[in-house]
């Protein structure tokens, strides 16, 4: 039997074979030792052609198209095209500059993609494929690294494979038209390994990550510098140890030796952050927390060593030394820094929350085929499938189905909002009862969610007026200790009691070891952190700590009418009929909605969708004329109608009776009457309205009762500007105000009431657009968001939920939020204000009450963990008006 | 009044003095960012205990490019902040961070980790040649 050899295509009798080699399985059989050689370069090439010869003959070319992206294709397709035809084994290159798309025909067993797609990106440009990672359960033997990455490689359509033993994934660049994920995941099956999702690439998980691993270390060293503390601790109480206390001072002073030598790695292991940092920022002419901690201990260490070295220089009592106070402080802060950072990890589950809901997969449609891929891979314009009970993966327009889409995660809308075609949907929203496809029209770091993460991010490490005060006095404040240390030591030692030198000393590593200055430079940013998380979990964004800042202290809300206060969009109201008429209001609306549902008049379309709502069947229409200023005509089943105002019926000469006082008082009620003639008789009126939200009466009472005055504004006129303001209990209008004067108004009420030296804190809530320069004007500008258009520029507040309820907890948010940071910022204040004199012994004189170094390394290591602990009380902060 | 305790209490001074000195009035070396050929004022800062540079002089108006590349593992140092600038990154040990943004305004504006222990000046200055 004669079998090809792979490489050149001779056909060589096995048994004479020059060389045979096994791969994925099969024999293959070599001429020569350069077929070989060549074969062991680069062996899954050859496994790619034919199974039954190892040969394909035809050397048929392989295709390929390359989105290319990164350059301007046009000017540089010809450079691209040579560099690519240099490559052996490529044949036709095409480029298409309009689509920019790179057409390549190849050898694919002289030239592998990835040659291909080096050759590209070495000029320039970029290959527009995907990346996906996908995690390799229980992957440990280092080769079949390879076998797996030549796997992947020999996929269609992979651009480039590679797998990492370490982090256990393989990430895999490739062109999603050409493969999915599913075909990229057999591939690693084939190997025998369980595919899984990756978990490296997810920003807030590596934080977690390395959070952990901190974590682990500190409570290494924790556990080291303990341990060493135990013993040291035995030794500096000799007196009151059984064994011990019958030692003679020289035996002593050797076992002090051993436990000087013992807390030097307690320092340079365990403590080894404060002196490398305390260093690292003396050579910056600045100072921290790590500066003291190290001075203090440093000094401790010097002077037990030095007391013990030469006890003879030291006056009687005073050579004993503190190791005790270096290994116990060590452990303390670093125990303190564990656990900070434990409850950090806490104080930033609301990203984590908002990032948890992002859909992992997309089902796209492409070339009539759905596939799933990973969200990150979805390009405007793919068509999505969505099943019922998933989730809607990115941003899009719904093209085909309707469904019922429960949004309440991002708007906090708790009713499934209901989603027909032409509509949006937003990604990371549940999709409940129907199946429907959608065209995405936001995808990655444009849709809603992810700009919603990034603001809340930005705003959560933006800075609150009030932090510039830690941050002016935390500036100074190491340098103060340190001063106030020296004259501590100086003070003890010029008038102090015997033995002065070891009081002098134990004072001033004192002061040194209890000034917290991380308590102060944490109690702000903590507290923002988990406060605008809170705000966002509620469909609150805040931009900024000053926004949060001022928010806490609004005086006068300002609410605009339309849209904010009403829904925005009129509605059918009323359906009256002439009094003795022949018509009932069902076959009045029926008529006047037959006939609007020709007009494209926003009030038109109120009555139509009014008439729809009650199940009326609309009929034809003909000789549909709209009469400009006055209303409109048409035929509707013979008989002629006239729908139009009081104009158009005063013209037309018709006889209102009741109809035009009945018109007068709903004109009275906000409403816009519309009078509706049947064969030139009076037959009823129709009223719409810009109707109030169900929730804006109740939100403005609570406002109120905050003790915020409400004002409405509108450009609206007056009378049903009244109308609505008396609905929902507001007293204070401003009516009739031009667009632009808005912001006008808005100054007014911030310098009303000049009794007082500072102006109002005034606050506006407006749709974003029309209310720009109002909003911008106001101290607090709160925009009202709908669907994915969150983050409006004007506003330092956006509202997702339509609700004004939203005001409520907005400032609700900011008062808990403030609280909190007084509380923090008032009681880090106190604790080093009192601590540190205390320290100092500002109550020796009177109580001989002295505090030991210990306590102040416990007192300042958790004093930062209180601050942390009493920030994340926030999260169990819960709003009046509950959204879930 | 020994003369040891004279010594001490004029040691107190001497050292009061320098530290004063040290940390408050001695002038800070300033690092003038590269323009590189895009265009961009660009400086690369190591984060080990303090930022390296940490007195970094920009133009106005002309994108700044700052790559962080964190040497520690210390939680402390995770973030880099400009407040006023609104930027702020996420410094995983080991990786170089960019962060790029355009000052608008001129001044000395603080950046700093998230706690603010440590700390680092951005200079903005008035383009010389504009």
């Amino acid at each position: 039997m004669k079998v090809h050899d792979p490489v050149c295509g001779m056909g060589i009798e096995p048994q004479s074979a020059f060389a045979k080699r096994d791969h994925l399985g099969k024999t293959f059989y070599f001429c020569s030792q350069a077929c070989a050689d060549q074969f062991d370069k680069d062996p899954h090439r050859y496994v790619m052609t034919s199974a039954t010869t190892g040969f394909n003959p035809e050397r048929i070319l392989t295709r390929i198209e390359l989105p290319v992206s990164g350059l301007p294709i046009k000017e540089h397709s010809t450079h691209l095209e040579s560099v690519l035809r240099a490559l052996d084994g490529v044949g036709e290159v095409k480029v298409n500059a309009t689509t920019n798309r790179l057409e390549v025909q190849y050898d694919a067993q002289k030239v592998h993609v990835s040659k291909l797609v080096s050759a590209v990106k070495s000029i320039g440009f970029q290959i527009g494929g995907a990346k996906v990672k996908i995690g390799i359960e229980n992957l440990r033997c280092a080769s079949c690294v390879k076998f797996i990455e030549d796997e992947l490689k020999a996929t269609q359509g992979v651009l480039n494979a590679t797998v990492n033993i370490a982090t256990q994934e393989a990430s895999v660049d490739y062109l999603p038209q050409n493969t999915t994920l599913s075909e990229l995941n057999k591939a690693i099956e084939t190997w025998g390994y369980k595919p899984r999702p990756a978990t490296s690439d997810a920003p807030v998980h590596k934080q977690e990550e390395a959070h952990a691993k901190e974590y682990r270390k500190l409570m290494n060293k924790f556990w080291f510098a303990a341990a060493i503390s135990m013993f040291v601790m035995i030794t500096a109480y000799y007196q009151v140890v059984p064994f011990l206390r019958d030692w003679s001072m020289d035996s002593l002073r050797y076992l002090w030796g051993g436990t000087a030598l013992l807390t030097l790695p307690v320092m340079f292991w365990s403590g080894s952050d404060f002196f490398t940092g305390a260093w690292a920022s003396f050579k910056h002419r600045s100072a921290n927390m790590n500066t003291l901690i190290a001075l203090g201990t440093g000094a401790a260490w010097l002077y037990s060593t030095f007391a013990i070295a030469f006890p003879s220089v030291f006056p009687e009592g005073t050579s004993e030394p503190f190791y005790d106070v270096v290994a116990v402080v060590i452990a303390l802060v670093v125990l303190g820094q564990a656990l900070e950072l434990r409850a950090k990890g806490q104080s930033s589950s609301a990203i984590k929350k908002l990032l948890g809901l992002q859909a992992k997969t997309a089902r796209v449609i492409r070339d009539g085929n759905g596939m799933d891929i990973p969200v990150e891979e979805v390009l405007v314009g793919d068509v999505i499938q969505v099943r019922p009970g998933e989730k809607i993966p990115v941003d899009g327009v719904i093209v085909e189905g309707s469904s019922a889409v429960d949004e309440s995660m991002l708007t906090g809308e708790s009713l499934p909002a209901s989603k027909k075609m032409g509509d949006e949907v937003i990604g990371a929203t549940i999709n409940k009862t129907g199946a429907f496809k959608f065209r995405a029209t936001k995808v990655g770091k444009d849709t809603a969610l992810a700009q919603i993460v990034k603001m809340v991010q930005d705003a959560q490490n933006s800075k609150a007026p009030i932090a510039r005060l830690a941050d002016t006095v935390s500036g100074y404040f190491v340098p103060i200790v340190m001063i106030l240390a020296v004259w501590t030591f100086v003070i003890w030692f010029v008038i102090g009691p015997q033995p002065q030198l070891v009081y002098a000393l134990v004072t001033s590593v004192t002061v040194l070891i209890i000034a917290c200055p991380c308590a102060l430079g944490l109690a702000t940013p903590m507290s923002l952190m988990v406060g605008i998380g809170k705000g966002a979990e509620h469909g609150i964004l805040i931009r900024s700590g000053e926004a949060l800042q001022t928010a806490r202290a609004i005086q006068i809300v300002v609410l605009d009418k339309t849209g904010t206060i009403t829904k925005g969009k009129p509605e059918l109201t009323d359906v009256v009929t002439m009094d003795g008429g022949q018509w009932t209001m069902e076959e009045i609306l029926r008529f006047s909605a037959s006939v609007e549902k020709v007009s494209e008049h926003p009030l038109a379309q109120a009555i139509v969708e009014g008439a729809q709502a009650r199940k009326l069947e609309l009929a034809e229409v003909k000789d549909f004329e709209a009469i400009p200023g006055h209303g409109v005509s048409a035929k509707v089943e013979g008989q002629n109608i006239l729908i139009g105002n009081l104009k158009l019926m005063n013209r037309e000469n018709i006889a209102l009776g009741s109809l035009e006082e009945k018109s007068k008082s709903l004109a009275d009620d906000g409403k816009t009457p519309m009078f509706i003639t049947l064969d030139g008789k009076a037959a009823g009126i129709i009223a719409v309205a810009d109707t109030v939200k169900e929730d804006s009466a109740e939100a403005i009472a609570v406002l109120q009762k905050m003790g915020i005055e409400v004002v409405m504004i509108t450009g609206d006129n007056r009378r049903t500007a009244e109308a609505i303001a008396k609905k929902v209990g507001i007293s204070k209008v401003l009516a009739e105000v031009l667009p632009e004067d808005k912001a006008n108004e808005i100054k007014k009420l911030q310098s009303s009431f000049s009794n007082s030296l500072v102006s109002n804190i005034v606050a506006m809530v407006g749709d974003g657009i029309n209310d720009a320069p109002a909003l911008a004007q106001a101290d607090v500008g709160l925009a009202i968001g709908t669907g994915t258009d969150v983050a409006i520029e004007a506003s330092d507040i956006t509202l997702i939920k339509g609700s004004l309820k939203g005001v409520v907890t907005a400032i609700e948010v900011s008062r808990a939020t403030m609280t909190n940071i007084y509380q923090n910022l008032v009681g880090a204040f106190f604790y080093n204000i009192l601590g540190i004199p205390v320290a100092m012994g500002a109550l020796f004189p009177f109580s001989g009450l002295l505090l030991s170094p210990l306590i102040a390394g416990a007192a300042m290591a958790f004093s930062s963990v209180t601050v942390v602990g009493n920030a994340n009380r926030l999260r169990g902060f819960k709003p009046k008006f509950s959204v879930r | 009044m020994s003369n040891l305790q004279i010594f001490v209490i004029l040691s107190g001074i001497v050292l009061t003095i320098l530290i004063a000195w040290y940390f408050w009035f001695a002038p800070k070396e300033r690092t003038l960012a590269t323009v590189s050929g895009s265009g961009a004022q660009e400086v690369a800062i190591t984060v080990k205990g303090g930022y390296t540079p940490d007195v970094i002089v920009v133009q106005k108006g002309r994108p700044v490019r700052l790559t962080f590349t964190r040497h520690e593992s210390s939680a402390c140092s995770e973030k880099v902040l400009f407040p006023d600038f609104n930027q702020n990154a996420n410094l995983p040990e080991g990786e170089q961070v960019t962060l790029e943004f355009t000052p608008d305004k001129v001044g000395e504006f603080g950046f700093q980790c998230q706690m603010g222990m440590l700390r680092g000046k951005l200079i903005v200055e008035l383009q010389e040649n504009a």
